[in-house]
């Protein structure tokens, strides 16, 4: 195949060392570990399905796997790939203490390709037709032999919505036949109010058990920062809604919540606002004329221009896995934008692995971290560049000697 | 550039306000935009002149009314009075060819089955954002045709982004026609193949008619092209025998060109041969079916495809029936299996090249709109890099018959350049400047929108977001970045300053509104 006879030409032709399971070698022209200076020619000593040393220098050892380039597993906050029915809850506008990880389906066929695009851990949320839907989980997109060994952590974040999305398709009970939809709130106004309420309530049973609802354990743990607000939010006013709110919990001594907005299309118009508030940023993927979800516009600088600022950024793909537009291309988008390599790496790795807590295990190519590593076929992120090898816990789900064994 | 260079795109831009004098402005922006002596010298950091060349490090390209009149390294001779664009630290790279798009026209789609007699030169809409969008995107020769949801359309158009009428933008009219052999909404495969053989059988019959009616001694189809008021002079007062290789009527040198039906003409054209066909096939069945009607009635060897969906996979066809092709689906094809569910991958160009198809790329696909995407894509998934090059750039430049004028930096050829921050396929690199026939058209540092897309700035009194034409002369020099230090226009005799006003082309993008209806528009 062509992209065998590419490899080989590439790379020296390797002696395929088959080893079974979860203990790899992995050499690469360069090694971006996401947690220091690039490496130039370096091995990744992968044992059990742990990162056992990153060691630089010297030469390929015998049967390892290579690459131009390897990078950490990239991590994405927004994969939106919950299986079945993603309406609306009829239950409650707020439902802090469901669980997404009770309707992700982890043996769907799209995690492969999500797991191939090099989206090696994801965060699966409940679906936006609610105001505050549920508790999402951080999962790895594949690799592991059962579930159980998926689940990274069932709660990561308490997941929100704010703007038009939760109030969609509802109306006002009277004056037609009872139905799903006949339930508030029919406006943004509606929705904003919705998320005080429901903290404020959640506050009050702190004094008063006897004030505690379904979720308002799980509100509470947000307004003791445990777990991070991740709420949606498109455009400007959405966002400032969401900043306010923040704000607001905070001067009225409700608690200390940590916020990230997903995304956060138009983030770049007012940036200052999320400096002073402290709170976290994912973007949603790139448009070529810069019209996203919810007719926001999104500049294509917008990645640059917050992280120069400092905002915490994430990137994500929002679960699409094209070959030109899954999570490297929207690192890449970034980059033409003005973003450095080293802070787009940071925002489809580290930094998200960060915001939902899960940086002890993955995110960056360290010493006893889980072995998630996307393998290239050149520079990370480049246009010109594919992901030609995925590992997750050490276990090969995209085989980068494929295509050189298909060239002999 | 002086500042003064600059305030007229805005000034001129509003005193075009007035609908009247829109026109006359716009043309007399078009015939002064090429340089005043009718040359252009680019010196660039590094010239790319075609793909799988060595490149030119340092090296300078003399455009002389039009075309490129000498490639080659820092000693080649600049004419003294030509202008020069100096731009060290740009790539210098030949315009992208697009093969075939249904954008820029005001709707792709008929809805009568059979019409090859229609002109897309009266659909193509000069102001669309498509062609102001091409330049920012480097594209600088595409092929307008009609859309996907017919059977046999119309004639297609081969133009360049630039200009206020179709003639200024006219490149050649000898695009082809364009047809379908995946049924259009409502048709089933047995009916659009029908269709479409049936349209050559009624032509033959009609043909034939005519001979007979001429052996009878019946001047009917006279009379008829009379009443239609064709002229009946010249070349259409002769007759000629019929050429083509698939079937011939016998005695058609008898009819006088002229009193051909209009409406059968272009058919006639097509099946003597001396006419292109692109031929849209959505799957791989349809390939086999266009391959088989366009053999039987002898245009294959005039016939590209244009394939999206699983049709390449009859890509053994297609190489057998050497006919070129250009793709218009995702550069990875997808499809999940019956039985299993898996999702399998195949990346099209790739086997595109490996079963012996030649190709071309489009920008009509569903990842993103602009040719160096497709090819860097292409690369990422294997496909040598001059390959990929050659896919947007001389490939499609010889699928519609330009090989000798477009698709490469080379002598004798349109002065079509394109420059780059740096290589074509990075993702970091951006279309600084665009240069058609010699005539610069496009400036990144003076394109508004652009600014906004990336920065969100959007200079007050322009048009980017749809403001008002009529709020009086602002001055935004100020307002727009100077990001660019390379790439002054200079004299080389130093008559700077006062031709500066009048040639300034750069302004393209202000001059068209905001059409964004091209986005949702129908489907092709």
């Amino acid at each position: 195949m062509i992209l065998g006879l590419i490899l080989s030409s590439l790379l020296a032709p390797v002696a395929v060392q088959e080893l079974e399971g979860n203990s790899w070698s992995v050499w690469a022209d360069r090694v971006y570990t996401a947690a220091g200076d690039l490496l130039e020619g370096a091995v990744i000593r992968v044992e059990e399905g742990k990162i056992a040393a990153v060691a630089p220098g010297g030469s390929a050892p015998a049967g390892a796997l290579r690459a131009a380039a390897v990078t950490p597993g990239m991590v994405d906050l927004s994969v939106r790939l919950l299986s079945g029915w993603t309406g609306v809850e009829h239950a409650r506008e707020v439902n802090a203490g469901m669980r997404a990880s009770d309707a992700v389906e982890l043996f769907d066929e799209r995690w492969k390709a999500v797991a191939r695009s090099g989206v090696t851990t994801a965060l699966v949320n409940p679906p936006d037709f609610n105001v505050i839907g549920g508790l999402g989980l951080a999962v790895k997109t594949a690799g592991g032999p059962d579930g159980a060994a998926r689940e990274l952590a069932p709660e990561r974040v308490v997941r929100g919505a704010m703007g038009a999305q939760p109030s969609t398709r509802n109306h006002p009970a009277f004056g037609r036949p009872e139905d799903l939809y006949s339930r508030r709130p029919t406006t943004r106004m509606g929705v904003e109010w919705e998320h005080r309420a429901a903290f404020y309530d959640a506050a009050a049973s702190r004094a008063d058990a006897q004030r505690a609802f379904p979720g308002s354990p799980e509100l509470l743990r947000v307004l003791d920062g445990e777990l991070p607000f991740m709420v949606q939010a498109w455009t400007t006013q959405d966002i400032r809604t969401a900043v306010f709110l923040k704000e607001e919990i905070e001067r009225e001594g409700l608690g200390r919540p940590r916020f990230v907005i997903d995304a956060a299309a138009e983030a770049w118009r007012e940036p200052q606002l999320l400096v002073r508030s402290g709170v976290a940023v994912v973007l949603p993927p790139f448009a070529p004329l810069g019209r996203t979800g919810e007719d926001a516009f999104m500049t294509i600088g917008s990645a640059k221009l917050l992280s120069d600022l400092g905002v915490p950024l994430a990137l994500s793909a929002h679960g699409n896995t094209s070959a030109g537009n899954s999570l490297c291309r929207q690192a890449g988008w970034a980059m033409r934008g003005g973003l450095s390599f080293a802070a787009a790496l940071a925002a489809v790795t580290i930094t998200p692995a960060r915001l939902i807590g899960v940086d002890e295990r993955v995110g960056s190519l360290e010493v006893g971290k889980d072995a998630d590593l996307v393998l290239w076929s050149g520079e990370p992120f480049e246009a010109s560049s594919a992901v030609i090898g995925v590992l997750i816990d050490g276990r090969i789900v995209l085989d980068p000697r494929a295509g050189a064994e298909q060239a002999d | 550039m002086t500042p003064s260079s600059k305030l007229p795109t805005v000034r001129r831009l509003v005193s075009r306000a007035a609908p009247l004098a829109l026109c006359t402005a716009l043309l007399a922006t078009a015939a002064t935009a090429a340089p005043q002596s009718g040359k252009l010298a680019i010196k660039a950091g590094k010239i790319l002149t075609k793909p799988g060349a060595p490149a030119i490090e340092d090296g300078v390209i003399v455009i002389v009314d039009g075309r490129i009149s000498a490639v080659g390294g820092a000693d080649t001779e600049i004419p003294w009075d030509a202008e020069v664009i100096d731009a060290p630290q740009w790539v210098a790279f030949p315009g992208f060819v697009e093969a075939h798009t249904s954008n820029g026209i005001d709707r792709p789609n008929e809805n009568i089955d059979i019409v090859p007699f229609l002109q897309i030169s009266d659909s193509v809409d000069p102001v669309a954002f498509f062609f102001e969008d091409a330049l920012r995107w480097g594209m600088t020769t595409i092929n307008v045709q009609q859309g996907n949801q017919t059977v046999i359309a119309g004639q297609g158009l081969i133009v360049k982004p630039t200009g206020m009428t179709v003639e200024e933008m006219l490149v050649s009219t000898d695009a082809g026609l364009k047809l379908s052999a995946t049924p259009k909404r409502g048709n089933s495969s047995a009916t659009q193949v029908q269709t479409l053989r049936q349209a050559f059988g009624d032509l033959r019959r009609y043909l034939e008619d005519l001979v007979q009616q001429k052996k009878d001694g019946s001047d009917q189809s006279r009379r008829e092209a009379l009443f239609q008021g064709r002229e009946l002079e010249g070349e259409a007062a002769k007759g000629r025998a019929m050429e083509g290789s698939a079937w011939k009527v016998e005695g058609l040198e008898r009819v006088p060109r002229g009193e051909i039906d209009e409406k059968q003409a272009p058919l006639l054209t097509l099946v003597e041969g001396r006419m292109r066909a692109f031929f849209y096939c959505g799957r791989a069945m349809d390939v086999v079916h266009a391959l088989a009607i366009a053999r039987e009635n002898g245009f294959l060897a005039q016939t590209a495809l244009l394939l999206d969906g699983d049709s390449w996979k009859a890509a053994d066809r297609i190489a057998e029936a050497g006919v070129p092709a250009i793709w218009e689906g995702d550069v990875m094809f997808s499809e999940r299996d019956v039985i299993t569910g898996e999702l399998r991958e195949t990346f099209v160009p790739g086997e595109l090249d490996r079963r012996g198809v030649r190709f071309a790329l489009s920008s009509e696909n569903p990842s993103s709109q602009s040719l160096w995407y497709q090819a860097a894509l292409c690369v990422g998934q294997g496909l040598p890099r001059a390959k990929a090059l050659a896919a947007v750039t001389i490939v499609p430049a010889e699928i519609l018959g330009l090989g000798k004028r477009v698709g490469s930096l080379e002598v004798g050829k349109d002065g079509n350049v394109l420059l780059l921050s740096g290589d074509p396929l990075a993702v970091t690199s951006w279309v600084e400047r665009v240069v058609i026939e010699g005539r610069p058209v496009y400036d990144r540092s003076t394109d508004i929108r652009i600014q906004h897309l990336l920065e969100g700035q959007t200079p007050p009194g322009t048009m980017a977001m749809g403001a008002s034409l009529e709020r009086g002369p602002v001055c935004c020099e100020e307002l727009l970045p100077h990001t660019h230090e390379a790439g002054e226009v200079k004299k080389t005799d130093g008559e700077q300053g006062e031709k500066k006003d009048e040639k300034k082309p750069e302004d393209k993008p202000e001059q068209k509104k905001p059409d964004e209806k091209q986005q949702g528009g129908e489907p092709k």
